[in-house]
C-alpha cells in the first residue's frame, strides 16, 4: 500500500477527529447564536421583556427589562437573581422544566383560570444565565407559574410540599427556613433570605409574556399580559385551583400548627 | 490495503517479550470500581426517594436534587471514563507492542482525575457549613446547574488536566508503536481522549462565574446556553462514553471470543460516520423547545443517520462472535459483551425514534428518557466495561479470577436488573406522556399513577447495585489474593485465550 491512510498516522487520525468536532460546533453551536432575536436590544418588540411583575398581588409594569442598567442583572432584580442561584443550587431544574411546548394539551394544562398559557419563545430567556429549560418533569412545568399562587402558598409548599399537595414527591426544602425557637410550639418557621429570593424569582416566571388580543383598543387589537388580572392570585388569599390543592395549616416541628399567613414576616 | 496486513493486525507483540506492569491501569481500575459502588448507591437512593420521599429527607445535602446530579456525574466521570482509561492503558501497549509511554504520568493523571471527581461531587452535594446553613452560593464552588456540566469550576480544572495527561500518554504510546497499521480499537481510544478534551472545555466554560465575578460578558445565555449545553451533553454520551466502550469492544470481543475481527471495512465506516454524525444530535434534547426549528430538524435527521455507525459496529461485533455462540455458556466476559451489543442496538434505535417530533411530543420530559439513558450507560457502556475488566484484571494481576460464580451472579443481576429498570421506565414514560395529553387530569394524579413503576425501578436498580458490589468485590479479591506459584495458570474464563494474552 503506497498511500498512507488516516488510520495509519496518529497525526492525520487526530486531525480528522478534531475536524468532526469543529465542523459540528460551528454549524450547530455557533450558527444558531447569530440570531437577531437573542441580542437583547428590541425596539418595537418590547412586549417580550419581563416588563410586568406581580408585586403584592398587583400587576405592575416596570419601566424597562433591565431593571438596573448599571448592573448586568439580566432583567432580574438582585433579589430575583439570588433566587435563580438558589434554584440552581437546590437543583429544581432536575424536576421542573421551564418551557411550554407549542402543543395544545400543554398550553391548556398550564393555563391559569381562563388564561391559556402561550408557548415559550426564545426571547423570553435572553437574561437567563444559566438556562433552566430542563429535560425532566417530575413536577409540573414552571414557566408560567408566576402569579399562579400566593407567596404564602409557595412558602408553605417549599417547607412541606406534601401538606399542600398530598402525594407530592417534591422534597421538603426545610433548610430554607429557620425556626427561631423550636422549643416553643407556637413558633413558626420563618423563610430565610434564600427562600424569599427563590419565591420572588418564581413569581417572575411568565410574568413578562404578552399575547396579542384582537379585542383590545376597541377592536383594533393590542398586546396584553398573558395572565389576566382576574386570574392572578393576590398575596392575601390562598389559591385553590382545580387540582387537589388543600388549604392545610402549616405543620410546625414540635407538633403545633399555625396558619400559613403568619408564617413569615 | 494488503490483506496480509489486515490479518496481522489484532496480533500484538509476541508474548513474553515485553513485561507490562499495568500500574496506571490498576490505579484507574481501582478508582473506577470504588466510584461505581458509591455512585451506583447514590442512584439507588434517588430511586428509593421517589417511592419514599421522606427517606433521608430534611438533610440538605442528602436531598433528591443534590444526590441525583452527583449520581449522574459520578457514574460518568467516576466510573465510565476511568474504567475506559484503565482498559486503554491495558490494551494500547499490547496493541502497539511497546510499553506505556509513562506509567508514572498515568498514575499522576489518575490522582488528578480522582481529586476532580471528589471536588465535583462535593460541590453538587454542597454540604452546609459555617455561614452557609444551606450550602454555598459561590459560583466558583457550587454546581453550574446544567445537566452533564454540573461539576463546579474547580473540579473542571482538575478533570481537564487529567484528560490532557491521559491524551499525552495515549498519543505518545501509539506514536511509539512497532506496527505501522493502527488497529481500530486504537482509533477509538485516541478519538475518545481527543473528543473528551475538546467537548469538555467547550461544555464547562465557566461563563456565569466569570460574568458575575468580573462583570464582563463571557457567557451564552438563554436558549443559546441551552443549545451549547446539549451539544456538550449529547457529546458526553455519544463521543466520550460511546467510543470509549466501543474501543474496548473492538479489542476485548475478539480477545475473549478468541476469534478474528469480522470486517475491517465496517470498522472504518463505523468510526468515521460516528465522528461525523454524533456531534449534530444535541438539539434533539430540545425538540419542540424554544430553539430554531431548523436546528431541531437537523438533529432529527442526524439521529436517524446514527443507524449507520451503530449498525456497522453491531454487525461487526456479532459477526466476530459468529460460530462461537457455544462459548456463551461459560465465557462470562463474552456474555457481558453480547448482551451489551444487543442493548447498544436497542438503545440507539430507540434514541433515533425518540428524536421524531411525534414521539418526542409524548415521551419527552417523562421517565422514558431515564430508561433510555440507563439502557445506554448501563446496558451498553457498563456491560462492555464489565466484560473488559473480567478479561483484563486477571491478566493485569497475573492470577486467576477470584470467583467465576460471583462473576456469573453479577452478570445475571445486572442483566435482569437493567431489563426490569428499562421496561418499567419505558412503559411508565409512555403512560405518563399519554396522561399529560389529557389536560383535565391533574398533574399530581399523573405522578401518583407512576408509583407502581417506581417500585419496579427501585427493585431493578437494587439488583444492578448488588451486581456492582459483587463485581467490585470479585476484582478486589482477585487483586489481593496470593499470586500463584507458577505464573502460567489458567486465568479466567476462556482459558484457551491465555496463550495470546501476554
Ligand atoms: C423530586 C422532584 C422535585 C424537585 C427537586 C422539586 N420539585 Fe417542585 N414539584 C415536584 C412535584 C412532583 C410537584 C407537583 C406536586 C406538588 O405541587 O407538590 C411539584 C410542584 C411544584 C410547584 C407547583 C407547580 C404548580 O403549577 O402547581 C412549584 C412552584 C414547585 N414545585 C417549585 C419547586 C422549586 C422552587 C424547587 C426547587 C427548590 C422544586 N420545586 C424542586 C417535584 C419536585
Amino acid at each position: 500500500m503506497a498511500k498512507p491512510q488516516a488510520e495509519q498516522s496518529v497525526f492525520w487520525l487526530g486531525s480528522f477527529t478534531a475536524l468532526t468536532f469543529i465542523v459540528a460546533i460551528v454549524a450547530t453551536g455557533i450558527a444558531p447564536s447569530v440570531n437577531p432575536h437573542l441580542n437583547g436590544n428590541f425596539s418595537d418588540e418590547d412586549h417580550y421583556h419581563a416588563s410586568y411583575q406581580y408585586v403584592n398581588g398587583q400587576l405592575v409594569q416596570v419601566s424597562s427589562a433591565k431593571i438596573d442598567d448599571s448592573k448586568p442583572v439580566f432583567g432580574y432584580t438582585l433579589l430575583q437573581e439570588r433566587g435563580r442561584l438558589v434554584y440552581q443550587r437546590e437543583g429544581c431544574v432536575y424536576c421542573h422544566s421551564q418551557q411550554i411546548r407549542p402543543l395544545a394539551s400543554e398550553m391548556l394544562r398550564y393555563r391559569i383560570g381562563s388564561s391559556v398559557a402561550p408557548s415559550s419563545d426564545e426571547r423570553e430567556y435572553i437574561y437567563d444565565q444559566p438556562h433552566f429549560l430542563g429535560t425532566k418533569r417530575n413536577g409540573p412545568d414552571l414557566d408560567r407559574v408566576g402569579g399562579k399562587y400566593s407567596d404564602d402558598w409557595q412558602y408553605s409548599h417549599l417547607y412541606n410540599p406534601a401538606q399542600m399537595v398530598p402525594g407530592s414527591i417534591m422534597p421538603a426544602f426545610t433548610w430554607l427556613f429557620v425556626n427561631k425557637n423550636p422549643a416553643d410550639p407556637s413558633s413558626v418557621p420563618i423563610p430565610t433570605i434564600d427562600a424569599r429570593a427563590l419565591v420572588a424569582y418564581l413569581q417572575t416566571l411568565g410574568a413578562g409574556r404578552e399575547v396579542y388580543d384582537p379585542a383590545l383598543n376597541g377592536g383594533k387589537g393590542g398586546w396584553r399580559p398573558w395572565l389576566k388580572l382576574q386570574d392572578a392570585v393576590t398575596n392575601q388569599t390562598m389559591s385553590e385551583d382545580t387540582v387537589h390543592r388543600a388549604k392545610v395549616p402549616i405543620i410546625v416541628p414540635g407538633g403545633s400548627t399555625a396558619s400559613s399567613s403568619v408564617m413569615y414576616q | 490495503m494488503a490483506v496480509q496486513e489486515i490479518m496481522q493486525m489484532p496480533t500484538p507483540a509476541p508474548p513474553d517479550k515485553i513485561h507490562h506492569s499495568d500500574e496506571a491501569a490498576k490505579w484507574f481500575l481501582s478508582v473506577a470500581l470504588f466510584s461505581l459502588v458509591v455512585f451506583g448507591t447514590f442512584g439507588l437512593i434517588t430511586a428509593i426517594k421517589f417511592v419514599v420521599p421522606s427517606f433521608f429527607a430534611y438533610i440538605s445535602w442528602m436531598s433528591w436534587p443534590r444526590i441525583r446530579p452527583a449520581h449522574v456525574q459520578g457514574v460518568i466521570f467516576g466510573w465510565l471514563i476511568p474504567v475506559a482509561y484503565s482498559m486503554f492503558f491495558y490494551m494500547i501497549p499490547r496493541l502497539c507492542g511497546t510499553p506505556l509511554y509513562s506509567e508514572k504520568l498515568g498514575k499522576i493523571s489518575c490522582v488528578i482525575w480522582t481529586i476532580g471527581v471528589f471536588i465535583g461531587t462535593l460541590s453538587l452535594l454542597n454540604p452546609a457549613g459555617g455561614d452557609h446553613a444551606a450550602g454555598t452560593l459561590n459560583l466558583w464552588l457550587m454546581t453550574k446547574g446544567k445537566e452533564y456540566e454540573d461539576y463546579d469550576v474547580v473540579s473542571n480544572v482538575f478533570l481537564t488536566a487529567g484528560v490532557l495527561l491521559v491524551a499525552i500518554n495515549t498519543f505518545r504510546t501509539i506514536a511509539n508503536r512497532r506496527y505501522r497499521q493502527i488497529y481500530v480499537a486504537l482509533w477509538y481510544a485516541m478519538a475518545t481522549v481527543m473528543w473528551t478534551a475538546l467537548v469538555y472545555v467547550i461544555g464547562n466554560w465557566p461563563g456565569q462565574a466569570i460574568e458575575s465575578t468580573f462583570g464582563i460578558p463571557a457567557a451564552f445565555s438563554g436558549t443559546n446556553d441551552a443549545n451549547v449545553n446539549w451539544f456538550y451533553g449529547h457529546s458526553v454520551v455519544g463521543l466520550v462514553a460511546t467510543p470509549g466502550a466501543i474501543a474496548l469492544a473492538y479489542y476485548f470481543i475478539p480477545k475473549s471470543a478468541n476469534a478474528p475481527l469480522y470486517s475491517h471495512k465496517l470498522s472504518i465506516i463505523g468510526f468515521w460516520t460516528l465522528g461525523a454524525i454524533y456531534f449534530w444530535n444535541g438539539a434533539h434534547h430540545l425538540i419542540y423547545g424554544p430553539i430554531p426549528y431548523w436546528l431541531q430538524t437537523i438533529a432529527t435527521i442526524f439521529s436517524f443517520l446514527l443507524f449507520i455507525p451503530v449498525t456497522a459496529a453491531v454487525v461487526n461485533f456479532l459477526g466476530t462472535v459468529r460460530g462461537e455462540w457455544h462459548q456463551l455458556r461459560y465465557n462470562v466476559p463474552l456474555k457481558f459483551f453480547v448482551s451489551g451489543v444487543i442493548m447498544y442496538f436497542l438503545v440507539s434505535s430507540q434514541g433515533s425514534f425518540m428524536a421524531l417530533r411525534q414521539v418526542s411530543g409524548t415521551v419527552h420530559f417523562t421517565d422514558h428518557t431515564i430508561g433510555h439513558s440507563h439502557l445506554a450507560l448501563f446496558g451498553f457502556a457498563t456491560m462492555f466495561s464489565y466484560g473488559s475488566i473480567l478479561y483484563a484484571a486477571p491478566r493485569m494481576w497475573r492470577r486467576p479470577l477470584y470467583s467465576e460464580g460471583i462473576a456469573e451472579w453479577s452478570f445475571w443481576l445486572s442483566l435482569i436488573g437493567v431489563i426490569i429498570y428499562v421496561i418499567s421506565m419505558t412503559i411508565s414514560g409512555f403512560y405518563q406522556g399519554i396522561l399529560w395529553e389529557n389536560y383535565n387530569i391533574s398533574f399530581i394524579d399523573t405522578v401518583r399513577a407512576m408509583v407502581p413503576f417506581w417500585h419496579a425501578r427501585a427493585g431493578g436498580g437494587a439488583m444492578m447495585v448488588i451486581g456492582m458490589v459483587l463485581m467490585a468485590y470479585n476484582i478486589y479479591k482477585t487483586a489481593t489474593s496470593p499470586a500463584p506459584a507458577d505464573e502460567v495458570k489458567p486465568l479466567s474464563t476462556g482459558a484457551a485465550n491465555l496463550a495470546q494474552a501476554n
